[in-house]
């Protein structure tokens, strides 16, 4: 087996089996344990033998339905590893951090299996195997939020996977029609995105299609108009899986945009790039907006981060060498910086007990490691220098402004706008007096640190040694806008 | 075996072992057990046999000389066959603890079983319009006595005279229809009604128009389509669980089975006339199925409701055939297989947890299945998920085979609107998964025993399951492709 497929299936295969044993709750984590290091393993050594200069690669191709034209196609170029690598350092990371509070197997189970979709979404080059993982995340998803989310979470857990799923089976549709129009243009189905992007449709009928897949990703990221699902959800979630969705799901969700939309649709992406700029610039002051105005902790990181995602969609659509690269820098960076800042919030809330911002206070008093690693994860979120999210976002603002004065400008506020709300929420959680709930607040301990200082690490490295980690990305980024002005792009 | 040989010995050993348990049903050597397992015994048996015709590509008149091309065995009849002995076989296993737990299944009951697959078997053979009627009146008398099976039920009773009387109702359509095509066609054999409406001009075929479509009111009326489907909540609430699986997953296929023939030999001619209806059939089903499976509170109830809106899927397909390419019909054949299968498992896992009792299964009998008994929660997830056309599960093959082939028949709209019918159907099957998973149950662990059942529920799980991820590379298994040519196998037999 290679390399991909182990790295896609072994979680997998790892839940199936932890569910059907009868296993003591230490023996599932230790198996967790040896699956997730097994596959950062495989990651890493993924990230070493990847060649900068080539861009699709490890590729594995096996037929799978062969009269529709359907095969497990995986390989991985510069943007898909980022998330590979930000899927694989994340896992072990969060079971180190929940190590002793989560005794539940069905927890890890989950885990794992949401690992595993997310890799194989990832990874996939063929429509239906990408659409088949990208629906099988959404299963560990709906469970966990069920079992041990907090609220009315059956209803929020329904809610979720009714909203995600009508994007997908959108997507389906639009799956569906390419390839039946595929076929009538070269006489077999085909789902392989390098053979769909020969595909020519009608402006009309690509942008119908281009509708389709938009609005599942639209709604996974979330973009604009269909966030209604975001907060309700992140606030009952439970925080192991608040991660996989702010760092992993979202994250896909404009990964996709790229590698399939992009790739697919190349002429149409231009067309209504300004509308989807628009969308997302409107979105970035929207959402951060309306952090500002929270009192719910989670709540608040869940719309930063969303303001955050507008910020990769702008940047992924401005079509720029310097707005690819910096989107998809972003991605990495935020994925690091807002899986740290969440399983934070889940330790406050282990400890206090409360989300809520109003009934903390003074942390920094009585716990100065938790008050260092918890302000330095929320400044690496808005971007201060020395932090990869500096990196990412001076990228993403320098493409912007070539693209468009204004855009740029309005680009750039968002790092005002996150200034203030993170300021503003340091200042009363960290600072002021100690209030009941936060009297008594236990430091870091031993394990918490073991899971934050990697990550922490991490963040600084990609800040202040950006080349070494855009060397892998940008032989990628340059292929999709060179497509700008000869559009074929080849492997 | 020769292909004479199976096509004789499937129905003439479904017939004599329900003449035998019929007799023996009366020694004092009869046990209901001994019983159950000479039924399955024959299903077995006969399903080795039917199995072994479906290899390859064949097609022939049975006997000509005694039969006068009233029967014919190809592959599309062995497939068919080979479906309708598995699905009997299966739910039957599935019924084993059922079956012990009530008194109503006496040896008529395994007789009248038997006896309704030998309609279904000679149906999917059958070559001409008498023999169809005969046959499927054979099925479906035996389903009638089988839906009142608990006689001190006074809804298997209300049930077993509504589906009486309307099915003998609806039955009358097709003689008058029949009536109607020899009436002009002169004849009631398929291949020489193809012949005549094939050599003559379709604008004077006014007769044989209106007489299919009467046949086509007979073929709604058993697959439940609405509006012709208003028995189907009553009835199946009122048969007991395994019966409706039996209704809901294998005598669907037999009608499916005859309608594909009929429809593929002689009216693909009339396309333009008949799609326009049965896509407007497809859509009121499909809605109107959809309403009833949300409001419902009983399982059983939403599980029979939501059967109606896949014979809405079902005949999104149907309107996508056409002559050239055999993706539809084949796509219809897959599903009734993914149907079936994942229909048969959840009316078996209800079955399974009912333990007989009469009683009817709320959303919140189910609540903290998962926690007393992990493997059938997880087996009701899986049929569920499949149902609901979850990536992974064949389910999901069978409704990209459905969309796919309507998408190329050039209705992309109505492969929308199903889409979005499917993405309805989220809701009240997930439904079942939240009460299986997130709400606490107030019982002990509840030990069922019964192996068999079990087993099989466990059997049919891993079936979904492969269905959908399935692939010959691993384990040498025969995956979603050989399915798939399975069932393109079996319509292109039908043009030999």
């Amino acid at each position: 087996m290679s390399s991909l497929s182990l790295i896609i299936f072994l979680p997998i295969l790892a839940a199936l089996f932890l569910f059907l044993k009868r296993l003591n709750i230490t023996v599932v984590k230790v198996i967790y344990m040896l699956v997730t290091f097994t596959v950062l393993y495989l990651s890493l050594e993924l990230y070493i033998n990847f060649d900068p200069e080539a861009s699709m690669q490890f590729v594995v191709l096996h037929p799978w339905i062969s009269e529709y034209g359907i095969n497990y196609h995986v390989g991985v170029d510069g943007v898909s590893l980022g998330i590979v690598m930000m899927n694989a350092i994340l896992m072990p990371l969060v079971a180190i951090a929940l190590y002793k509070q989560r005794d539940k197997k069905g927890y890890w189970i989950n885990l794992l299996f949401v690992q595993g979709g997310v890799m194989g979404a990832a990874l996939s080059l063929d429509l239906m195997l990408f659409y088949l993982f990208w629906e099988i995340m959404l299963l560990p998803i709906f469970f966990m939020i069920g079992l041990f989310g907090y609220g009315k979470k059956n209803f929020i857990a329904m809610k979720f996977n009714i909203y995600t799923i009508l994007g997908s089976l959108m997507m389906l549709i639009s799956i569906l029609y390419i390839a039946v129009a595929y076929k009538e243009q070269f006489g077999s189905y085909s789902f392989a995105l390098d053979e769909l992007k020969d595909l020519r449709l009608s402006s009309g009928e690509s942008l119908l299609v281009f509708g389709g897949f938009m609005l599942a990703f639209a709604i996974k990221i979330p973009i604009f108009p269909f966030h209604t699902w975001l907060s309700d959800t992140y606030r009952s979630a439970p925080t192991g899986i608040v991660i996989v969705m702010s760092s992993l799901m979202a994250k896909l969700g404009t990964y996709a945009i790229w590698r399939f939309l992009f790739t697919m649709f190349s002429e149409t992406s231009h067309e209504v790039a300004p509308y989807f700029i628009g969308l997302g610039l409107f979105g970035l002051i929207y959402f951060g907006i309306s952090a500002m105005s929270q009192t719910h902790l989670k709540r608040m990181f869940a719309l930063s981060s969303a303001s955050h995602l507008s910020l990769i969609v702008v940047g992924f659509f401005i079509y720029d060498i310097y707005g690819l690269i910096g989107s998809s820098y972003l991605i990495v960076s935020h994925a690091l910086s807002s899986a740290a800042i969440f399983l934070m919030a889940g330790m406050l809330y282990e400890r206090t007990d409360t989300y809520s911002i109003a009934m903390l206070g003074g942390i920094a008093r009585i716990a100065p490691k938790f008050a260092l690693f918890f302000a330095f994860f929320s400044l690496s979120i808005v971007g201060i220098p020395l932090t990869s999210g500096f990196v990412a976002e001076v990228l993403i603002i320098l493409g912007a402004f070539h693209y468009n004065i204004y855009v740029g400008f309005i680009a750039a506020t968002s790092i005002l706008i996150a200034m203030m709300f993170m300021f503003r929420m340091i200042s009363r959680v960290l600072y002021g007096e100690l209030r009941d709930a936060t009297a008594g607040f236990e430091d870091l301990r031993m394990h918490e640190l073991f899971a934050l200082v990697p990550l922490a690490l991490l963040i600084l490295a990609m800040g202040i040694f950006p080349n070494y980690f855009i060397q892998k990305i940008e032989p990628t980024a340059s292929s999709y806008t060179s497509q700008k002005e000869a559009p074929s792009y080849d492997k | 075996m020769t292909n004479e040989f199976i096509a004789l010995a499937v129905p003439g050993l479904l017939v004599l072992s329900a003449v035998f348990l019929l007799l023996f049903g009366l020694s004092s050597h009869y046990t209901k057990n001994r019983g159950y397992y000479i039924t399955l015994g024959t299903l077995v048996v006969s399903f080795l046999i039917s199995a072994s015709g479906v290899s390859e590509k064949h097609s022939m008149d049975l006997l000509p000389g005694i039969f006068n091309s009233m029967l014919v065995y190809d592959t599309f009849g062995a497939t068919f066959i080979s479906l309708f002995l598995l699905g009997g076989f299966f739910t039957l296993a599935i019924a084993k603890s059922f079956i012990d737990s009530t008194d109503y299944f006496t040896h008529e009951s395994f007789v009248l079983l038997l006896l309704s697959l030998f309609g279904m078997v000679v149906l999917s053979m059958a070559n001409e319009l008498i023999t169809a009627f005969i046959s499927l009146e054979i099925a479906s008398m035996s389903v009638y006595i089988l839906v009142g099976l608990n006689r001190d039920s006074l809804k298997a009773s209300e049930a077993f005279f509504k589906y009486l009387l309307l099915g003998s109702f609806a039955a009358s359509f097709y003689l008058l229809g029949m009536m109607f095509i020899y009436a002009q066609a002169k004849s009631t054999n398929l291949d020489i009604i193809a012949h005549y409406v094939l050599s003559t001009d379709i604008h004077s075929q006014l007769l044989i128009i209106a007489g299919s479509m009467l046949i086509m009111i007979t073929i709604m009326f058993k697959i439940a389509s609405v509006p012709f489907g208003a028995w189907v909540l009553d009835v199946y609430e009122g048969a007991s669980l395994p019966i409706t699986a039996y209704m809901a997953g294998v005598f669907k296929i037999a009608v499916f089975a005859f309608a594909l023939r009929m429809f593929l030999l002689d009216y693909i001619q009339f396309e333009a006339y008949y799609d326009i209806l049965i896509i407007g059939g497809a859509l009121v089903t499909m809605v109107g199925g959809s309403l009833l499976a949300i409001i419902q509170n009983s399982v059983k109830k939403m599980l029979a409701a939501s059967s109606v809106v896949h014979s809405g899927y079902l005949l999104i397909a149907f309107a996508s055939t056409s002559e050239d390419t055999s993706g539809a019909a084949s796509a219809i054949i897959f599903y009734l297989f993914a149907y079936f299968i994942s229909a048969i498992g959840a009316f078996g896992v209800l079955s399974y947890i009912s333990q007989g009792s009469a009683k009817t299964i709320n959303y919140d009998d189910l609540n903290g299945l998962a926690r007393t008994n992990p493997i059938i929660a997880a087996s009701l997830t899986v049929f569920m998920l499949s149902l609901a056309g979850f990536p992974s599960t064949i389910g999901f093959i069978g409704k990209f085979y459905i969309f796919t082939s309507a998408i190329e028949a050039g209705y992309t709209l109505f492969a929308i609107f199903g889409a979005i019918t499917a993405f309805i159907s989220i809701y009240y099957y997930f439904k079942v998964i939240m009460h299986l998973y997130f709400k606490e149950n107030p019982h002990m662990k509840v030990h069922y025993g019964y192996k068999i059942s079990f087993a099989f529920i466990v059997l049919s799980a891993f079936t979904v399951l492969w269905g959908g991820v399935g692939t010959s590379l691993l384990f040498n298994l025969p995956g979603i492709n050989a399915l798939n040519e399975l069932a393109r196998f079996a319509i292109e037999s039908l043009a030999m």
